[in-house]
């Protein structure tokens, strides 16, 4: 019995460390995906529509759009929001 | 031979003369062709003619009594064109008078062709003017009924604003992301920073540009919210002047 909760205790944290300590995770949220459209949008670049979208950090994400272009998006030290083309 | 011509020519005279004397009071009036007998009627008749008529005498020279007196205004005109062709005598006593008529003619026919054309331009484009004047003088009451109607309209925009409440909706809506509303956020401080330069400098170049600058923005502002939150969406279009009004006046933007 012991034996088995060790290896469940093990396999449970090794999840909990490959997920948080992965440095980029998909956002497939579509409110995520609607709101870097509209920033990109905003920002006058060329994107048509945000297919999908990689979270790199805190406020920074790399999304790819449906024409094919790609940029980063994140909040600057000066709360700047900046969409810089890949 | 030659006493018998004579007798014979002398005789022919003596008839001639006899039928003058006898034909000339009725049958000469009526016909049409009397022009063609030669002066002499004319004269023996010209001293009768004069007490009847008082005046005018020129016509009547080249012309019989009985015509004088029953045309005497247009007759003359009219029936020496008439004779002239067959009387070559007459011709000349009858131009003057003709030359007379013709020029008189022609400037009553001048005028009156030429003055159809003038009073019909004249006219025409009178009423023509008219019309015009008169449907711009109809159109500038219509124009001028036509800015009072969207007046009725006008006091909805009145409507207080209430710009506090306005930025909690704009915090608060779902409509529009975080990074989207950062973004807008950086674009309003780009903004007012653009008027507190404008207010420092008074340029009022500058005006037309921050207007531009500032619909773009609202626009954009609107863009995002007229599907997620319409409400807000015609809140912020209808406080769209009250929020130009705002940044414009320096006093009520260093109050900002």
């Amino acid at each position: 019995m012991s034996g088995r909760t060790k290896v469940r205790g093990s396999i449970g944290a090794a999840a909990i460390v490959m997920a948080g300590a992965g440095p980029a995770l998909a956002a497939d949220d579509p409110a995520v995906l609607k709101d870097l459209t509209a920033v990109i949008a905003l920002q006058g670049q060329p994107c048509g529509q945000v297919v999908t979208a990689t979270k790199q950090g805190e406020n920074d994400y790399a999304v790819a759009c449906k024409d094919g272009s790609k940029y980063r998006v994140f909040v600057n030290p000066d709360g700047r929001v900046v969409v810089q083309k890949q | 031979m030659t006493n018998s011509m004579r007798v014979v020519a002398i005789g022919v005279v003596a008839f001639l003369s006899q039928a003058c004397d006898s034909t000339p009071p009725t049958p000469r009036q009526t016909d049409g062709t009397v022009s063609r007998e030669p002066a002499p009627p004319p004269p023996a008749e010209s001293p009768k003619v004069p007490p009847t008529p008082p005046g005018k005498t020129v016509p009547r020279e080249g012309e019989q009594p009985s015509r004088d007196a029953s045309q005497k205004p247009t007759a003359p005109t009219r029936d020496t064109p008439r004779t002239t062709p067959p009387v070559p005598a007459a011709a000349p006593r009858t131009a003057p008078p003709r030359a007379e008529p013709t020029p008189a003619a022609p400037p009553p026919a001048a005028p009156a062709p030429t003055a159809p054309p003038p009073t019909e331009s004249h006219t025409s484009p009178a009423p023509s003017t008219q019309t015009p004047a008169t449907t711009l003088r109809a159109a500038a009451p219509q124009t001028a009924q036509a800015p009072s109607a969207p007046t009725p309209t006008a006091p909805p925009k009145a409507a207080p604003l209430d710009l506090g409440s306005l930025e909690q909706r704009l915090r608060d809506t779902k409509a529009i992301g975080v990074f989207t509303k950062l973004s807008l956020k950086n674009q309003v401080d780009d903004l007012l920073e653009q008027f507190r330069e404008f207010h420092k400098s008074r340029d009022q170049s500058m005006l037309s540009r921050l207007r531009q600058t500032y619909d773009l923005l609202l626009l954009k502002v609107l863009s995002l919210l007229q599907d997620g939150d319409p409400a807000l969406a015609r809140d912020v279009s209808s406080s769209r002047e009250a929020l130009w009004g705002i940044l414009v006046d320096p006093d009520k933007f260093k109050n900002l």
